[in-house]
């Protein structure tokens, strides 16, 4: 046993050198010079110091690719295509790719070090994504547990973006989170309104950023943020629209309303507003409105659990069963889901049953 | 799945070090002055004199996660003796042990209906339990002491559980 125990001992030990001589030797050796790289077949060309990562080598030439880990490689969303002089993927890397996208090059980025010239490819909307210094100027309550939060972009003032996309917020370091943490925000605000957006944040239990934008954030606060990115956005077609949220999951709905109202799409629509009583609905004036300006537009707020004093002659229940009580046959349809990813689940399986094709289906896969 | 007992490693102190300095907002290992490996093992003891493995208690949890999913955000009433109920938010969040895999960021909170006695864990906990053995630092938010699991649950020992090979 006590052998057994000086064993083990003896190899951690031993581990743990190893581990530190490895840290050390990179520490002093690896001087990688500068290397170049060349994205989708020269269209940009940067020269960096070798030795990073390439995801955070791109980020510091302020080329933004898509992570939610923080480049831990846990989160499979930093993919680009190393073309040349990736070396071999890495076993890290292996769990987040199929046999197509090995075949094809493709990369985490966060993986990769920069150790020579690369030559990369990476979707040409990488290039919209900057990020941006902005300013809080407003901070409303709209729930007791749900905030607005307006930014006023600073450097740089505008922002490019599809209604329904999203942005990384950079939430600094406080007393309980040591370093800088981004979070994914969806953007309420018109995409018309170029120099300013707001973001609708739910509270969560022990959440590291909500707490601090609920709790410490306060307007004149200057913060980063960075996008845009994601594929939910309007589709152009006809089809009747059922767009169906729960929450803070309103926030990219009320952008792609907006969208409709400025560029006057007249679809049919109709927008399922899931919440639990009276006092956690919002946007109701700005929903109104909205109604005025898109004449095609229904609007059907739902309570699951409506306080007495609401006195509520709506729609009762899950949002999904208001959804499943009023349509029949969604096989025309276009659909557009935000919120509790419970919700979420339950609205595609209500939706495919009424013949709606999953392809016409949109919401944030990741989220 | 986990491999059981856990020894103390470099790896070990990586992750450690992770949960205290790190992210204390989640507080993994609050107001908990002991090692992680101590804890570890503890709890591993305190499982084990049950008569259970950590996998029948994450099944447990992950069953009543299951049940309360079904409410979307309302109470559900589960076996006419608890009631179970779920906030899920968006985004997910990787284990500090630093593997791949990101958990959904969600909160269940049950209740027994006899004792009113209360319990509270996430995705991410369910993890723990049965890829670590980790059932949190004794002030932590969601710490899930197994006794107390184990009583409020009511979980039997469970003699049908594959046994786990050493390391
Ligand atoms: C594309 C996309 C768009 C989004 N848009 C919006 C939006 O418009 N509005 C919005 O409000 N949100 C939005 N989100 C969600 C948002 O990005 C964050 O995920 C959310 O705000 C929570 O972040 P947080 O840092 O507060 O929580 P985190 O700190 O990241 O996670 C908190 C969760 O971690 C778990 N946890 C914490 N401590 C422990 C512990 N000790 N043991 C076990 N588990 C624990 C729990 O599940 C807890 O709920 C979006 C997400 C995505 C992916
Ligand atoms: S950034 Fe998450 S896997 Fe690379
Ligand atoms: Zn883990």
């Amino acid at each position: 046993m006590v052998q057994l125990a000086l064993g083990l001992l003896a190899i951690s030990t031993l581990a743990a050198l190893l581990a530190l001589l490895l840290e050390a030797a990179h520490a002093v050796l690896a001087d990688y010079g500068e290397c170049r790289i060349s994205i989708n077949e020269g269209q940009k060309e940067l020269t960096v110091q070798g030795g990073g990562k390439l995801l955070g080598t791109l980020m510091d030439q302020g080329i933004f690719i898509p992570s939610a880990c923080g480049g831990r490689g846990s989160c499979g969303l930093c993919k680009v295509k190393v073309l040349e002089g990736g070396g071999p993927i890495l076993p890290t890397e292996t769990p987040y790719m199929d046999e197509k996208e090995i075949a094809e090059q493709v990369r985490l980025s966060c993986q990769v070090r920069v150790r020579n010239d690369l030559a990369i490819h990476i979707p040409e909307e990488f290039f919209l994504i900057k990020e941006y210094a902005a300013v809080v100027v407003g901070l409303r309550p709209l729930t007791p547990n749900i905030k607005e939060v307006h930014l006023k972009l600073v450097d740089p003032p505008e922002i490019t973006f599809k209604p329904g996309q999203f942005i990384q917020f950079q939430v600094p370091a406080y007393p309980g989170c040591p370093e800088p943490i981004y979070r994914a925000y969806s953007i309420a605000s018109p995409a018309g309104l170029k120099n300013e957006i707001k973001l609708v944040i739910t509270r969560v239990e022990r959440g590291l950023a909500t707490t601090y934008i609920h709790t410490m954030l306060k307007e004149g606060d200057p913060v980063r943020v960075n996008g845009p990115y994601g594929d939910f956005y309007l589709r152009h077609s006809e089809r009747e629209m059922v767009l169906i949220a729960t929450g803070s999951g309103l926030a990219p709905l009320m952008s792609i309303l907006h969208q409709m109202a400025d560029e006057k799409i007249n679809r049919r629509a109709t927008l399922y507003f899931g919440v639990r009583c009276k006092a956690d609905l919002f946007y109701q004036e700005e929903i109104q409105a909205l109604a005025e300006r898109i004449p095609g537009l229904s609007y059907i707020p739902v309570l699951s659990a409506p306080a007495p004093e609401d006195a509520w002659e709506g729609e009762t229940g899950y949002v999904t069963d208001a959804v499943a009580r009023q349509i029949e046959d969604a096989s025309n349809m276009e659909a557009y889901l935000c919120g509790n990813p419970l919700m979420i689940n339950a609205a595609v399986e209500i939706l495919v049953s009424k013949g709606l094709p999953e392809d016409r289906i949109f919401y944030d896969k990741f989220a | 799945m986990g491999r059981f007992p856990v020894y103390q490693s470099p790896d070990l102190d990586e992750v450690e070090q992770r949960l205290r300095s790190g992210l204390q907002y989640h507080g993994y290992l609050e107001g908990d002055p002991r090692a992680l490996i101590q804890i570890l093992t503890e709890d591993e003891k305190a499982v084990k004199e049950a008569g259970l493995f950590h996998d029948a208690i994450a099944r447990r949890l992950r069953r009543l996660t299951d049940a309360a999913k079904k409410g979307l955000g309302d109470p559900v009433v589960v076996e006419e003796r608890f009631r179970v109920r779920i906030e899920a938010a968006r985004g997910k969040l990787p284990c500090p042990w630093g593997h791949p895999g990101l958990y959904p960021k969600t909160h269940v909170e049950l209740e027994r209906l006899d004792t009113g006695e209360r319990l509270q864990w996430t995705d991410l906990s369910i993890h723990f339990i049965e890829a670590h053995g980790f059932y949190q630092g004794a002030q932590s938010p969601y710490r899930l002491d197994p006794k107390k699991v184990i009583g409020i649950l009511g979980l039997q020992p469970e003699a049908s559980s594959p046994p786990i090979p050493p390391p």
